[in-house]
């Protein structure tokens, strides 16, 4: 072919070019279209599951509100469910210190942290924290640590669970009555839950 | 269909002919001289976007049948090539065209040869058609262009002779197995109408023609079909027969040709070419005598037609792709629609039955879970008290071992030995992996009392309190952490053997770390 027919060929060639660009950058807008759509159907779909079940098991759920709402209260006022309280703490310590017959109890309270065991008990939409208590004190001889422990539960100021307890003689030679013979180092955390998201009552 | 400009070149006329909408529309003849040229030059003016299709009817023809190496592809063209410029020297539009397999054992490949042995007689034509910018789809001899009307006659025997009267003179074609074999051009007094005898001794001569050539011995059957487009050679066929009796004649009327190619009556009026110019539009040949050259401008147009068809295809193959893609979109849209109002209706409903819900500070499933979750962890804590009840029972039957610390740890991590240590805890959550189990263990630091420097036998009370230990139910393991004397050979080891005296004891103390079982 000659020069002159092959630069006739341009404008052809040209347009083919520019027709298939052009229609595939229209082809792929379009098809992004659609993936958009298809995930905006997907969540809505989703949705609408989601809502559906909820309404089926209104009925359901109307019967456990009835059930657990009181124990749920009771463990609020126990101090496991909403915010912690240390006071409560504090004053149990007190009352055990007294009722164990100890020597006194030396405290302290970590701040607060999540509860790193919270997978063991599937808490689903509730958040666990833990604030981790040491402590410092001393025993006549082993049975008091089992009698404090006991003691401190039964002021229900919440939910506590032993960690780490280490008792060591007190290296006292003579053999005093009522003279402690023991020291004792326990970490406790003290557990407390809370709704993740709270949500306002149906 | 493409427009086309159908020429139909003799030594006497050049016939122009137009093809639009594939039907045969009109026709004008020029004179074979330098005043037809100038008329057909301005005829050309006119004409713009239209491709030329060129028939050549005259006696400076050749045609030779010949048999070559069966081959493929580039050695086939070159075969071809080689023997096209050896058989026509003198001139560029030949061409080849495959006729089949040799019956022999070789089945060497079957080729007609034809040349347009005057190029003279074209070239102007063909400069004139270029010079306006025209494409030239190719060049052919009248033989060629009737090729396909054999498959229109009423005659199927093996050897068919065409007869048809034209301008320059009578046209016979001979076919051979329903391919053109070869042609030629009888030249008749145009000053008087030709008489059926003269034709007929025509016919005889071809025949012993191609005795002559070896392509038809005078025994075999020939079919003659005589193309009478205007109804002028009645007797014929008779006068034929009564010289070739065993010669079988068959005419093709005027109104056979109307009815069997199609071509209306004016149009096979127009000029003595119609039919065969009609016959070139409906269908070129496969073979094309043009060089290169010639047809170089058709290539080029042939191109730009299927860029352009190609353009359209991809527009509307890619128009058709986006709009299913946008109709898929829109209809994925409407569903979603749809379902965000269906949500909305139950979250409504939801709402409604709700309103009759005893109040709660949080949903029925966070009340249930707090409850499941207490009860959980209530039913999971755990006190030293086992530990300690434990050592205490082995302490009972090995009196020689003094407890001094007793340390107990409820976690994912065993107790460490340095837990006696103020603030020695280990730190067993957020691991990565599967986490283990929380589980207790105790550390026991005590010694051996009284001492008096024997390592050997404070080992073995040592041992065996801790064996004790392993029978104990509950336990997982115990592991001893550390010794009165390191007899570990990769550390090292020092003493004083002047010390171990009555008066001045050592001390023989010693570490267990005793591991229990996990709950079940």
């Amino acid at each position: 072919m000659s020069p002159g027919d092959l630069k006739s060929l341009n404008k052809p060639v040209a347009v083919l070019v520019v027709v298939v660009a052009l229609g595939a950058a229209l082809v792929w807008y379009t098809h992004q279209q659609v993936l958009v759509a298809r995930a905006t159907l997907d969540r809505a779909q989703s949705a609408l599951r989601d809502a559906t079940l909820r309404l089926q098991r209104s009925g359901d759920e109307k019967e456990v509100i009835e059930r657990y709402l009181g124990t749920y209260q009771a463990l609020g006022r126990a101090g496991f469910v909403g915010d912690e309280q240390r006071i409560n703490w504090v004053e149990a310590l007190r009352q055990a210190n007294q009722q164990a017959e100890l020597f006194g109890v030396e405290y302290q309270i970590a701040a607060q942290q999540p509860y790193p065991y919270a997978a063991d008990v599937n808490p689903g939409g509730l958040t666990l924290h833990q604030s981790v208590m040491k402590l410092n004190f001393r025993l006549l001889h082993e049975g008091d640590l089992a009698r404090f422990i006991d003691a401190l539960a039964r002021q229900r100021a919440g939910l506590f669970t032993v960690n780490q307890c280490v008792l060591q003689r007190a290296g006292t030679a003579t053999a005093i009555r009522y003279q402690p013979n023991l020291r004792a180092e326990c970490d406790l955390a003290w557990i407390t839950a809370r709704p993740a998201a709270p949500e306002k009552k149906p | 269909m493409a427009d086309k400009l159908l020429l139909s070149i003799s030594a006497a006329q050049v016939t122009a002919a137009r093809w639009r909408g594939g039907r045969f529309a009109t026709s004008e003849v020029f004179a074979n001289s330098d005043e037809g040229f100038a008329q057909f030059t301005d005829y050309l003016a006119a004409l713009a976007g239209v491709t030329a299709y060129v028939m050549v009817d005259a006696v400076e023809e050749d045609y030779r049948f010949e048999t070559l190496p069966h081959a493929f592809g580039r050695d086939r063209a070159e075969l071809v090539a080689r023997k096209l410029k050896q058989l026509f020297r003198n001139t560029p539009f030949a061409c080849a065209t495959q006729q089949g397999r040799d019956p022999g054992k070789r089945r060497d490949d079957r080729y007609l040869f034809v040349a347009l042995t005057n190029p003279e007689l074209v070239q102007r034509w063909l400069a004139a058609i270029a010079g306006r910018g025209l494409p030239v789809a190719g060049v052919y001899l009248l033989p060629m262009v009737g090729e396909p009307l054999l498959a229109r006659l009423p005659a199927k025997g093996p050897n068919v002779l065409m007869v048809s009267l034209h301008g320059p003179g009578l046209r016979l074609v001979f076919f051979r197995d329903r391919h053109l074999r070869i042609s030629r051009l009888a030249r008749l007094d145009t000053a008087a109408t030709p008489g059926l005898q003269n034709l007929a001794e025509e016919v005889t001569n071809t025949r012993l023609y191609l005795h002559a050539l070896r392509i038809l011995t005078l025994d075999e059957h020939l079919q003659v079909v005589i193309v009478d487009r205007k109804d002028e050679l009645g007797g014929l066929a008779e006068t034929i027969a009564r010289d070739n009796p065993n010669l079988e004649c068959l005419r093709l009327t005027r109104a056979d040709i109307i009815r069997d190619v199609g071509i209306t009556a004016p149009a096979l009026d127009s000029s003595s070419d119609a039919l065969y110019l009609h016959l070139l539009g409906s269908r070129a040949p496969s073979g094309n005598l043009a060089p290169s050259s010639v047809t170089a401008g058709f290539r080029a147009h042939q191109l730009r037609r299927g860029a352009y068809a190609m353009s359209g295809v991809a527009a509307a193959v890619l128009l058709a792709w986006a709009g299913a893609n946008a109709l898929q979109a829109a209809s994925l849209g409407s569903d979603a629609q749809d379902a965000e109002r269906r949500t909305a209706q139950q979250q409504a409903a939801y709402a409604q039955v709700t309103q009759h819900f005893p109040a709660a500070p949080t949903s029925a499933e966070n009340l249930r879970r707090a409850v499941e979750v207490y009860d959980r962890l209530a039913q999971s804590a755990r006190t030293p008290d086992a530990a300690m009840a434990l050592v205490s029972r082995a302490l009972e039957n090995h009196p020689a071992v003094v407890l001094k610390t007793l340390g107990w740890r409820y976690g994912r991590a065993d107790i460490q030995a340095d837990a006696s240590r103020a603030g020695a805890a280990p730190a067993d959550a957020g691991r990565a992996g599967t986490p283990a189990p929380r589980h207790e263990s105790a550390l026991i630091e005590g010694e051996i009392r009284p001492f008096r420097g024997d390592y050997r036998a404070a080992i073995d009370s040592i041992n065996a309190f801790a064996q004790s230990l392993r029978q104990s139910p509950g336990v997982a393991e115990v592991r001893v952490a550390a010794l009165p004397l390191n007899i570990n050979p990769a550390t090292p080891l020092a003493g004083n053997t002047t010390v171990e005296t009555r008066d001045r004891p050592v001390s023989a103390e010693f570490k267990l770390i005793v591991v229990m079982r996990p709950p079940a």
